[in-house]
């Protein structure tokens, strides 16, 4: 199905192919010189050509070879007869849109150059956080990808439009006929028109059902809303007013209920008098947990009982009625967190995780009880991007078995996948006469649907969304389709008799229904739209919003159900989560997002079993590395809910509560493509609707699994890498900000002329860097959560070259941004003296063996995220020691690095302290033999994902963070075309548009208006490794925690 | 100086000690050497002749200035008035205070000179060059004999009786022009 | 004249006139190969092939081939080119200084140490080549304007020296080398009956004579080069020490580095002369010309270096503990302690205690515990370089980038070409040329040999 397509690269290519592929192979076209061609007496008598052909000739080479040299990603091209005016080559058009797949979504600007979508930006203009997380910043390669479905198919037979609507068709008439159910079955639908449309569709049939099933289900959650409310809606968060945030089991850093609230969230870390305070309660280590102030290792188990608990306290303050006959493990810190919320007031914020009603009942009443409705959580505002309803589900898949179903059309969901868990689809998908997958691969479902209409990418369709009340959003194409495809809207427009085409139906829609007096276009250039007053637009989301006053809540049997839970498990406890590159899998197949290492367990290519050390020694699981320190370790057979997994990999994961394991889903496909297929094990067939269940783990005898895991040290070993304050000293300490005394004391060297920083006991007269720019980023380690969504914005900027599971084993990833992750260890240098190390341990314990024991993460670790990038520092290292100046110094404080130069002696990356600059080991490009993967910079499609500004870097070159020079070199000649200075932000890096909590802020420090000049004057401020005096052009903010006392 | 009517008189000897005695015999009859072939240099020989002191040495210094300048030039020409860089924040401002970092190609480069040409000096004052004919009428004079070549101005058999004398182990007339 | 104390013990034994020195210096050459010869050659010549055969692999596929890493960006290659250069001192130094120290012992082993000089620093030099991502575009190291305009290279860089130093070292030794060659060149010449063989020989030797002018000329040339070739043995190691010495890297960031580099280069480069003249003297029957008392002249040396470098060590770590530094202070303590703690004690076994043994008269003159403690020390001469290289980059500043190193088979086959492709050599130099500088031992003959030194002394009795 998904075999290699070719692409015409113009007429003359059809014509005659042979002389445009000799063409192409140069760039450009190789003229007879005239040496060669006059020079020849004789050859020039009997030649035939008169110098009108000779030229003619000429002519057309050079028109065939231009064309050949112009990639042009439309299917079937012609070189413009007149140019489009928006599209100048050279120049990036950018387009608001949005990104939905069924579970992520984004509002989006998506840069295009000479017509090709090549990065995603996010849309700052949008009225809610929906900014883009790692997936959707990679989500542009999917386009790409080759092993997309190309065209329609019909019981398994590629077929084309036109009998494939037939088929439907008489599918549908079919099921009419036999009185027989017809089902969409979809993901949670955001988009008032294709809600719309759906139901056009639907009324056309007397048995009709639109069943929306989340891929990680919070079902639970809405049932609980809708039994409090009355709406199945959940309502929006707003971390930023929050001073107390409790969580349990809530990753909302990560994966939760599908609001981005990370910006929110870091509103509240910035440091000062009312930064907030955050608990977490959670049993996997979770991206969340290692950005609280407290985290609790608790299993989810007794999630329940934790929150009954911290209910009762609350409820006792408030004098409400409590819930009798409940005991937590931590009656005393559900005490104390209780007085702190109360305190808090309606500045407080109780969230939990999980799909389990009373949970959420309880949150709902305790939120309710401290009476933070509208500052925290609003009712008048709700978000739908969980919509799932598992009951649902499961009668319809009881309905397909008992073959009451006639037509299924799946869209957005990849059920035969994420809910093969729910049931045994694949039987229920037998008993169902017409099954109508609408999907962008041939993936499990599809492979069980009789028919498979090829889909577009997001990129390719429009639509549009409502992820809140009154937030709308709209979804244009920024290309045309690459492939024989349809949206799902024009199907249905199709399939129901409706001859409009999608993009005017939207139009009518919200001209009708939505915008009152506001502009289409308007709307269509800011790509988002926030309605003064809620109307009604889609049935059964939102009516009302007065309504929403009273809360009904009935908490009577939560006490006792929630212990019963609690004792319900015995022996080891399974919780399923996602992992911040893969998600819940629905694009798979894309190298930067199997390459990104996992910002905790930093294991890149792969899910695996977390387990706690504990628990591992307690089952016989190792971990161990390999002579070049390539980390392996053992398989386990594991069994939940009676389904068995053979040969999961086990990663030993500091932090992990004992007694509990995590395993991701989103791995283990099967025709999600050729890269993401073989990658990880399937974990959706153990999880039912519960995200938590009972596990027997058995250890495979003498197994290897080999991870790619890119850091093989976790400790800083005591040294200053992350500085770290608690709050209060952050408050009362001395820090002035001129000289950074006190609790961010700068590293000191005693001169004749007393103790001098790096920056004074400096040998050197230095360059000037006063005048013209000065460019310096400054990254502050409280804001950043370690999300990653920078790095794969570094990836798809700067061409960034994906090597591959083996030879990431082998230390020799790419990546420019890499975002270190720290744990604590119980051994540091101060209480070294007590814990009893003396000397330097020739004889007895001592620093050898403390040094030793700092390797080893705490099993409660505290965890440090420290993006680093090149340093680009003023007395740069590696800059000195290059034989050939292939790296040097720019008078904008920048170290350049002329890729032309390089010679790759690999001195430099030796002499770099902090270990940044990449090498080419192998050639990455047009290497399909052994780097076919890498689908961006060895497939004719992929690389059309390619930035055009940044050189694809040859074998044996060094390569680094070059600060994004290609977009200050824009900055600059646009400002220099309008006549005016650089205004900050002109310019941004990739990492810092890509970073939403704005943790990085890059700019010119001579001009001390920017942000980043008044950072650098902060006291925060300090120098990675500053002692070793390399003055870097990069600082970090010290990290601020909350901790009491 | 050895003209072609004047007869030279070959005296092999077979001990360097015997040689160098008859060198000082010879000499101070005031009869002119032309020419000694020894298999290794024997110590006192050139005074015993009397040939003037070599100055090889002297150009050899010369040629290390030379590369000296060189290396100075070189740096100062490329790095601060052609291209001058930031390379590292090192001040490239003047040739001086970037020089730290320039001693080693400078020693190297006058080292290199002085060596090199030196010994293509050596070779060409020598005539010596790849493939040139063997320069000594005897070839045991590379193995254990010592020949010397006396002009013969006068009465060549007293010349020869004379060289007897002095322990030479064979004596004989060529007019064979050598050197 | 030729008077010198009878105390020191003749440097030639044996009834030897300058005939019979001609005779012993040329057999090799007039004779015709022994099969161990050629069994030995022909071992030599495989393991070349073989390594030729991987560096081919790497320049065809690229530097990943290796067993390198983001973290450790240098690691066997650097560690043989650093080796063979250390090797390649003795030669040189040998002959340079102790000619300016007048040490007579020195003239029956130099040519071949020389010879060695040469020949091991061929091997050093491959290795900055084929280190390179792209050897094709070596050049650049050249201070030549380029294509890309008039783009210069850097001097500040201590790789830019090494190419200077290297280049310099190489040429200036083979040099010296052959102009102390040509005389004995003619020699062969002289005695040469076969056309063929008479004609190189004709060519090689420059038509030498021996004319007195051209000797005084002869002995200035060799002093001059001799008091060239002196400070550049030390400035080779100082640079190539320096490649380490003045980057920033935890372990490599010492001042100490120069004098140790030279030191465990004269160590190192010791060890491998005896290496080869145990064996040479045995196959070629010289052992009257190179005797115990040259074999234990160089044992000295060798247990004084080696004494040297191991304060060197033991300095090190004192000064990373005074420094203060944690990262200095780490870096230390991983090299004893952590993932490569035993090439650390190997290297401290075979260079700091081995040598001690030198003190013991018995077992410096032993030509078979000589020979073993020489491969002994060259291997630990190595371990240095791998100590000093890998230990230090695997875990420097931050943590979140260790790494570990292990080498893969390019990696090894490389190495081991390098040793077939010098031993190559060698055994065609020894086959071909006078591996013994007779001219010049011939002028200590009468001094220094066995019989003259009696006849001497008959004549001290004689007088009273």
């Amino acid at each position: 199905m998904a075999e290699q397509k070719k692409y015409w690269r113009g007429i003359s290519e059809l014509e005659n192919p042979e002389m445009v592929k000799a063409l192409s192979e140069q760039e450009f076209p190789d003229q007879i010189s005239n040496e060669e061609f006059l020079g020849n007496k004789e050859s020039l008598d009997n030649t035939h050509t008169s110098r009108r052909d000779f030229l003619k000739y000429m002519g057309f080479s050079t028109a065939a070879a231009t064309l050949a040299a112009c990639e042009s990603p439309v299917y079937e091209s012609l070189p413009y007869v007149v140019a489009p005016e928006e599209i100048i080559p050279g120049i990036a058009n950018y387009y608001a849109s949005s990104y939905y797949d069924g579970h992520d979504f984004a509002s989006l600007l998506i840069k295009t150059r000479e017509g090709r979508p090549i990065k995603v930006e996010n849309n700052k203009e949008a009225g809610i956080n929906a900014s883009a997380n790692t997936r959707v910043h990679g989500s542009v390669l999917n386009l790409y990808d080759a092993t997309r479905l190309q065209r329609p198919a019909v019981n398994g037979q590629e077929s084309n439009w036109s009998s494939l609507d037939k088929e439907i068709k008489a599918g549908l008439a079919k099921a009419e006929a036999d009185g027989k159910q017809v089902v969409v079955l979809t993901s949670s639908v955001l988009s008032p028109s294709q809600k719309k449309l759906i139901n056009t569709f639907g009324a056309q049939y007397s048995n009709f059902k639109h069943v929306s099933q989340d891929p990680f289900s919070y079902s639970e959650k809405l049932d609980a809303w809708q039994e409090a409310t009355g709406k199945r809606a959940l309502p929006m968060y707003h971390f930023q007013n929050a001073k107390v945030i409790v969580s349990v089991g809530a990753d909302f850093l990560g994966d939760w209920v599908g609001q981005t609230v990370s910006s929110d969230y870091a509103k509240t870390r910035i440091p000062g008098k009312d930064m907030s305070r955050h608990f977490q309660f959670e049993a996997n280590m979770s991206l969340t947990g290692s950005n609280a102030d407290k985290r609790y290792k608790l299993k989810t188990a007794e999630h329940g009982v934790l929150l009954a608990a911290l209910y009762n306290e609350v409820a006792s303050a408030k004098g409400a009625s409590t819930i009798t006959g409940v005991k937590s493990s931590m009656q005393n810190e559900a005490k104390s967190i209780a007085k702190e919320l109360l305190n808090a007031g309606k500045e407080s914020l109780v969230v939990c995780g999980g799909n389990n009603k009373d949970h959420e009942l309880l949150c709902i009443a305790i939120n309710d009880l401290l009476g933070n409705k509208e500052t925290t959580v609003s009712h008048k505002t709700r978000t739908y991007l969980r919509q799932g309803d598992d009951k649902a589900f499961k009668a319809l898949v009881a309905d397909m078995n008992a073959g009451k179903v006639g037509v299924v059309i799946t869209h957005n969901l990849n059920p035969a996948y994420v809910a093969s868990g729910m049931g045994n689809i694949a039987e229920a998908f037998k008993k169902v006469p017409t099954t109508v997958a609408v999907t962008m691969k041939y993936d499990e479902t599809a492979q069980i649907s009789n028919l498979v209409a090829a889909e577009n990418n997001y990129l390719e369709s429009w639509g549009d969304f409502m992820a809140a009340d009154k937030h709308y959003s709209l979804q244009q194409p920024t290309i045309n389709p690459l492939f024989d495809t349809r949206s799902f809207e024009d199907n249905l427009l199709k399939w129901s008799g409706l001859s409009a085409d999608y993009h005017n139906y939207i139009k009518s829609n919200w001209n009708n229904n939505i915008l009152g007096t506001t502009q289409w276009s308007s709307v269509l250039h800011d790509g988002v739209f926030t309605a003064s007053s809620g109307t009604p637009v889609m049935d059964g989301m939102m009516e009302d919003l007065s309504s929403t006053s009273g809360l009904s809540l009935d908490l009577s049997g939560v006490g006792t159900r929630v212990s019963k839970e609690a004792k319900a498990i015995k022996g080891l406890e399974i919780n399923f989560n996602q992992l911040t590159g893969m998600g819940v899998g629905t694009i798979a197949n894309n190298p930067w997002l199997l390459e990104f290492p996992d910002p905790i367990s930093r294991v890149s290519w792969d899910n695996y079993l977390t387990v706690s050390a504990a628990d591992a020694v307690e089952l016989g699981l190792r971990h161990w590395n390999e002579s070049n320190g390539a980390l392996n370790g053992n398989l386990a057979n594991i069994t939940v809910n009676g389904v068995k997994l053979e040969n999961v990999p086990v990663f030993i994961q500091p932090g992990q509560t004992i007694g509990t394991a995590g395993l991701a889903v989103g791995f283990g496909r099967v025709g999600a493509g050729a890269v993401a297929d073989k990658v990880g094990v399937n974990a959706y067939p153990l999880m039912g609707a519960a995200h938590h269940s009972e596990l027997k783990v058995e250890a495979v005898a003498d197994s290897k699994h080999e991870f790619a895991c890119i850091q093989l040290a976790h400790t800083m070993m005591g040294r200053d890498i992350v500085k770290e304050v608690s709050l209060d000293t952050f408050l009362s300490g001395p820090g002035k900000t001129e000289s950074h005394d006190g609790w961010n004391e700068p590293p000191r060297f005693e001169t004749h002329k007393g103790a001098l920083t790096s920056e004074d006991a400096n040998l050197w007269d230095d360059f000037d860097h006063e005048t013209g720019h000065m460019w310096n980023m400054s990254v502050d380690l409280n804001l950043c959560n370690g999300c990653g969504a920078c790095v794969i914005a570094c990836h798809s900027e700067n061409n960034v070259p994906v090597v591959g599971k083996e030879e990431v084993r082998k230390s020799r990833d790419m990546h420019w941004l890499r975002i270190d992750r720290y744990y604590s260890s119980d051994v540091t240098t101060e209480n070294a003296e007590e814990k009893g190390y003396e000397g330097i341990g020739l004889f007895g314990k001592g620093a050898t063996d403390m040094y030793a024991d700092m390797e080893v993460p705490s099993q409660s670790p505290e965890v440090f995220f420290q993006p680093v990038m090149c340093q680009h520092c003023n007395h740069a290292p590696c800059e000195t020691v290059c034989p050939v100046a292939a790296t040097t110094h720019s008078a904008e404080g920048l170290n350049h690095m002329t890729y032309n130069r390089c010679i790759g002696t690999r001195y430099c990356a030796n002499n770099c302290p902090y270990k940044v600059r990449r090498f080419n080991w192998f050639e990455y490009h047009n290497n399909t033999k052994n780097f076919g993967d890498n689908y961006s910079m060895n497939e004719d499609l992929g690389r059309m994902v390619l930035n055009p500004d940044v050189t694809v870097r040859s074998r044996g070159v060094m390569e680094k963070c070059s600060m994004c020079i290609q977009r200050i070199q824009l900055g600059k000649l646009e400002a220099k075309k309008e006549g005016i200075a650089l205004k900050d932000g002109d310019v941004k890096t990739a990492c810092q548009s890509a970073c939403d909590t704005n943790a990085i802020v890059f700019g010119d420090v001579n001009n001390n208006q920017s942000e980043v000049f008044k950072l650098k004057k902060d006291q925060r401020m300090y120098h990675l490794l500053g002692e070793v005096g390399t003055q870097p052009s990069v600082f970090y903010q010290v990290k601020v925690k909350n901790t009491t006392a | 100086m050895a003209t072609t009517n004047n007869i030279i008189v070959n005296a092999l000897y077979d001990d360097d000690d015997i040689l160098l005695a008859g060198v000082k015999q010879v000499r101070e009859k005031g009869i002119e050497i032309q020419e000694v072939y020894t298999p290794f240099p024997v110590h006192g020989l050139d005074k015993a002749m009397g040939l003037k002191e070599t100055r090889i040495a002297i150009a050899a210094f010369l040629y290390g200035v030379l590369g000296l300048t060189t290396a100075i030039t070189m740096t100062y020409g490329m790095l601060i008035v052609d291209w001058p860089m930031n390379i590292g924040g090192k001040p490239s401002f003047t040739w001086g205070e970037n020089m730290p970092a320039f001693v080693p190609i400078m020693f190297e480069l006058t080292v290199f000179f002085a060596a090199h040409l030196m010994v293509w000096t050596f070779f060409f004052r020598n005539k010596i060059y790849p493939g040139c004919k063997a320069q000594n009428p005897d070839p045991r004079t590379t193995d254990d004999k010592f020949l010397m070549e006396v002009v013969a101005t006068g009465n060549t058999e007293e010349l020869m009786s004379l060289l007897k004398q002095t322990g030479a182990i064979e004596v004989s007339v060529n007019n064979a022009q050598h050197a | 004249m030729h008077y010198e104390a009878p105390i020191r013990k003749p440097l030639i034994e044996g009834d030897k006139s300058y005939h019979d020195i001609t005779l012993d210096v040329v057999r090799p050459v007039e004779s015709s190969a022994p099969r161990s010869w050629w069994i030995v050659f022909s071992l030599a010549l495989v393991a070349f092939l073989w390594g030729v055969g991987c560096i081919l692999y790497t320049i065809g596929v690229g530097i990943g081939t290796w067993g390198l890493n983001k973290t450790v960006g240098w690691a066997w290659d650097i560690t043989n080119f650093v080796w063979w250069v250390g090797i390649g001192h003795a030669g040189t130094l040998i002959s340079a200084v102790l000619l300016l120290f007048r040490q007579k012992w020195r003239m029956s082993i130099n040519r071949s140490a020389e010879a060695m000089t040469i020949f091991s620093v061929i091997q050093a030099a491959l290795f900055p080549g084929i280190h390179m991502g792209r050897i094709w575009l070596a050049y650049f190291v050249l201070p030549i304007p380029n294509q890309f305009g008039s783009l210069w290279v850097n001097f500040n860089s201590p790789l830019l020296w090494d190419v200077f130093a290297i280049s310099t070292y190489f040429s200036v030794s083979v040099v010296f080398w052959y102009v102390g060659l040509i005389p004995d060149f003619a020699m062969i010449r002289d005695r040469a009956v076969k056309p063929v063989q008479k004609h190189i020989y004709r060519i090689l030797s420059f038509g030498w004579g021996g004319k007195a002018k051209h000797w005084q000329r002869f002995e200035e040339v060799s002093l001059v080069l001799a008091g060239l070739a002196t400070p550049l043995v030390l400035s080779v190691h100082t640079i190539v020490s320096m490649d380490f010495a003045t980057s920033v890297i935890p372990g490599w960031h010492t001042t100490i580095f120069p004098p140790y580099f030279v030191a465990g280069a004269i160590f190192s480069g010791f060890a491998m002369v005896q290496t080869l003249l145990i064996i040479v003297r045995k196959v070629f029957s010289m052992e009257q010309y190179i005797t115990i008392e040259h074999i234990e002249m160089m044992n000295i040396v060798i247990m004084l270096t080696g004494s040297i470098v191991g304060i060197a060590y033991i300095t090190e770590l004192f000064i990373a503990w005074y420094s203060g530094v944690e990262y200095e202070q780490y870096a230390f303590l991983n090299r004893a302690t952590g993932p490569y703690w035993w090439a650390y004690w190997s290297m401290m076994t075979c260079n700091v205690f081995s040598p001690q043994f030198m003190w013991f008269k018995k077992l410096r003159t032993s030509i078979m515990f000589t020979f073993f403690i020489s491969i002994i020390v060259n291997i630990g001469m190595w371990f240095e370089r791998f100590v000093i290289i890998v230990t230090s980059l695997h875990r420097d500043y931050l943590p979140s980038s260790w790494s570990m190193f292990s080498p893969t088979f390019v990696d090894i086959g490389i190495f081991i070409g390098t040793i077939g492709f010098f031993f190559v050599l060698f055994l065609l130099y020894a086959r071909t040329f006078p591996v013994i500088a007779q001219a010049e031992l011939k002028t200590i003959l009468k001094s220094s040999g066995d019989n003259y030194k009696k006849l001497q002394e008959k004549e001290d009795h004689g007088d009273h």
